[in-house]
């Protein structure tokens, strides 16, 4: 017996040893040229990821680009408008079972009154950076990523809020679901599944201009409409592309006293689980019925209303641009050519950055593939 | 050789017939809730009302779904082999350190008053805090594939240091007893009165400790994200809400847990005979 146990506890040794090198040797990577990796990460964490070099890079929306470069840990490889110019990024949704009343539907068009009045707002104070309207969205944007100064003055420079939903931003939103197809992550029965013709149908159905044309003639309101039952708001967490709707909830905006939502007759609440982490967690919640409007990415309001038939439609952009692909500060990449074999985080596959990462490495003729 | 294993079969089917009945009758009536439910929710036949949510595909779906995923790449262009062929490394890998830092440890604590007393604190400290609460500072100090693995290890090593240390501790003293009056020694008395004791609740460790495994494996990558494993596959699926695909997940990590847990059983039954304990 004693032999016995001595030899077993032996082979039981070779085994782990044996089982552990292995795992440890096979996970080495082979290089195939011409390919980038990615791994998942939640943009908050990508910073840290690549400060201490667990990531090569990463490609994430403002804030989290500047930072990395304002810190110190990283610099910008790639635009994403240098990917694709003047590309839709954030969107404004509503949950149409919402909006199908009439009560509904009138707090729908005077919520976009209310964004389109702030977006103008931030676009004039962007323009005249001396003003003390740009200090004023300054402060609020630290207020809302919880980022200094700095940081949110050089995220402006690359991000453009706009709110119009023109014939540009309807070919984009095709395109994105033409990609989603070709590269599988789509399944394109779906679209026939939902009812639609071709993906050109789906996108001029499911984006209602209705909204934006019809707060053309909305006044403001002195009462509030809907003040026992307000708005559900839904939006990503610190998410500088969707600042309309925290300017928009600043209770000092009108005459010091009121703020745009209120100007409108509004009563606009954070929605059960607002933040969220990504656009796919706020089609989630659509789909729970607990937003009743959201803003969230193009890509994840399209592809998660193809895959689980999400209600909702498209009526008013946010924001153009504002994503970019980010390297160590020291790392000797002057472009993405340089990134093959290195590992990129992405904030999941149903985001735009992933669209725009992939656009931009099959037109160098690279491939995109999980680490694993 | 077929006509012994069709042999095999028949007999273990005689036997074993009620059992198997009930386990089919019961899977039966899952299924059709489930399809029940399912219709509910899309507005089909028998109810009507249109489609409330997608949320819950049907069950045929679901083993469609299913299929595919091992025949077909997804869109991180891996099928589900290699998805479980990276969760599986990350569980082997936590459960093998687990093993080996538990099982020593548990023997030591149960056997000296001073380990115990020395290792009681740090253990009944750290013990309540569930696995999954390291999984942020895991991520970052041992990065994409130890921090999980770390993660695991923090799941599966609790239930085995317990259970190894109970074990030890309730020694039949009488049999201590009696191997020293048979002039036992004490590296004797070690491997052959107390390991062998201790086996049947180190086996209840490991089980107990591999199910844990598996919940923390898919949290884990779940918030880590690294890159293939069946966790991570089903935050993916779920972030697109892309449902079937996802319930399939849930489905391979049941078989996966049913599995490493009868592999352990099967071993627990090979190491029982060889120590002729049974």
């Amino acid at each position: 017996m004693d032999s016995r146990v001595i030899i077993a506890v032996m082979i039981a040794a070779i085994v782990v040893v044996g089982a552990v090198s292995a795992i440890v040797l096979l996970d080495e990577d082979e290089s195939a040229g011409g390919t980038v990796y990615y791994v998942v990460i939640p943009p908050a964490n990508m910073r840290d990821a690549l400060a201490t070099g667990e990531v090569d890079g990463y490609i994430a929306w403002e804030p989290y680009v500047s930072d990395s470069v304002v810190g110190g840990v990283g610099k910008v490889v790639l635009w994403s408008d240098e990917i694709m110019a003047d590309h839709p990024c954030c969107v404004v949704a509503v949950r149409n079972a919402f909006a199908a009343s009439a009560e509904g539907q009138e707090l729908t068009t005077r919520f976009i009154a209310a964004h389109i009045e702030t977006t103008e707002w931030m676009i004039e104070a962007l323009d005249h950076t001396s003003s003390a309207d740009y200090d004023k969205l300054v402060a609020m944007a630290v207020d809302f990523t919880e980022r200094n100064e700095s940081v949110v003055k050089e995220a402006f420079k690359h991000l453009q809020y706009k709110y119009q939903m023109d014939s540009d931003f309807i070919s984009a939103l095709e395109h994105f679901t033409q990609m989603y197809n070709d590269t599988g992550i789509l399944d394109p029965s779906k679209i026939t599944e939902r009812g639609y013709d071709s993906i050109s149908d789906f996108v001029n159905t499911y984006v209602n201009e209705t909204y934006v044309e019809d707060a053309e003639s909305i006044e403001p309101s002195s009462t509030i409409l809907n003040p026992n039952s307000p708005i559900r708001l839904g939006y990503l967490a610190g998410d500088l592309h969707q600042l309309a709707q925290f300017v928009a909830m600043n209770a000092t905006m009108v005459d010091g006293s009121k703020s745009i939502f209120e100007k409108y007759g509004l009563n606009v609440k954070k929605a059960p689980g607002a933040p969220f982490a990504v656009g796919g967690a706020v089609m989630t919640a659509f789909s729970a019925g607990t937003v009743d409007i959201g803003y969230l990415g193009a890509p994840p309001a399209i592809l998660n209303h193809l895959n689980a038939a999400v209600d909702t439609s498209i009526i008013a952009q946010a924001n153009s641009e504002g994503s970019g692909i980010v390297v160590g500060a020291d790392a000797e990449v002057d472009g993405l050519r340089d990134m093959v074999n290195m590992t990129v985080a992405i904030p999941g596959t149903s985001s735009i950055q992933f669209l725009l990462l992939k656009t931009a490495l099959e037109e160098r003729g690279l491939e995109l593939e999980i680490k694993t | 050789m077929v006509n012994n294993l069709l042999t095999l079969l028949k007999k273990t089917l005689k036997g074993n017939w009620q059992k198997l009945a009930l386990t089919f009758l019961s899977l039966a009536v899952f299924v059709s809730l489930w399809s029940l439910y399912a219709a509910w929710l899309h507005g089909d036949w028998p109810f009507e009302g249109g489609l409330i949510a997608l949320t819950v595909p049907y069950p045929r779906e679901v083993l469609a779904a299913f299929v595919d995923s091992f025949q077909n790449a997804d869109v991180n262009g891996i099928t589900m082999w290699g998805h479980i062929y990276a969760s599986l490394k990350r569980v082997l890998a936590g459960f093998l350190l687990a093993l080996a830092v538990a099982l020593p440890a548990g023997l030591l604590m149960g056997r000296s008053s001073t380990s115990h007393w020395l290792g009681r604190p740090i253990v009944e400290s750290f013990r309540p805090i569930p696995p999954l609460a390291w999984i942020p500072i895991f991520i970052v100090v041992f990065g994409l594939f130890w921090g999980p693995v770390g993660i695991v290890f923090l799941g599966i090593f609790f239930p085995i240091l317990y259970n190894v240390m109970f074990g030890s501790r309730s020694v039949d003293p009488i049999l201590i007893d009696a191997a020293r009056t048979l002039g036992a020694k004490k590296s004797d008395l070690f491997l052959k009165v107390v390991l062998p004791f201790t086996l049947p609740y180190l086996m209840t460790g490991i089980t107990v400790g591999l199910g844990i495994g598996w919940m923390c494996i898919v949290a884990a990558e779940m918030l880590g994200g690294v890159g293939g494993g069946v966790g991570y596959y089903i935050a993916d699926r779920a972030g697109s809400q892309d449902y079937e695909y996802m319930y399939a997940g849930m489905v391979v990590i049941a078989i996966l847990g049913t599995l490493t847990t009868g592999v352990a059983g099967l071993l627990e039954n090979r190491i029982y005979k060889w120590m002729g304990m049974k």
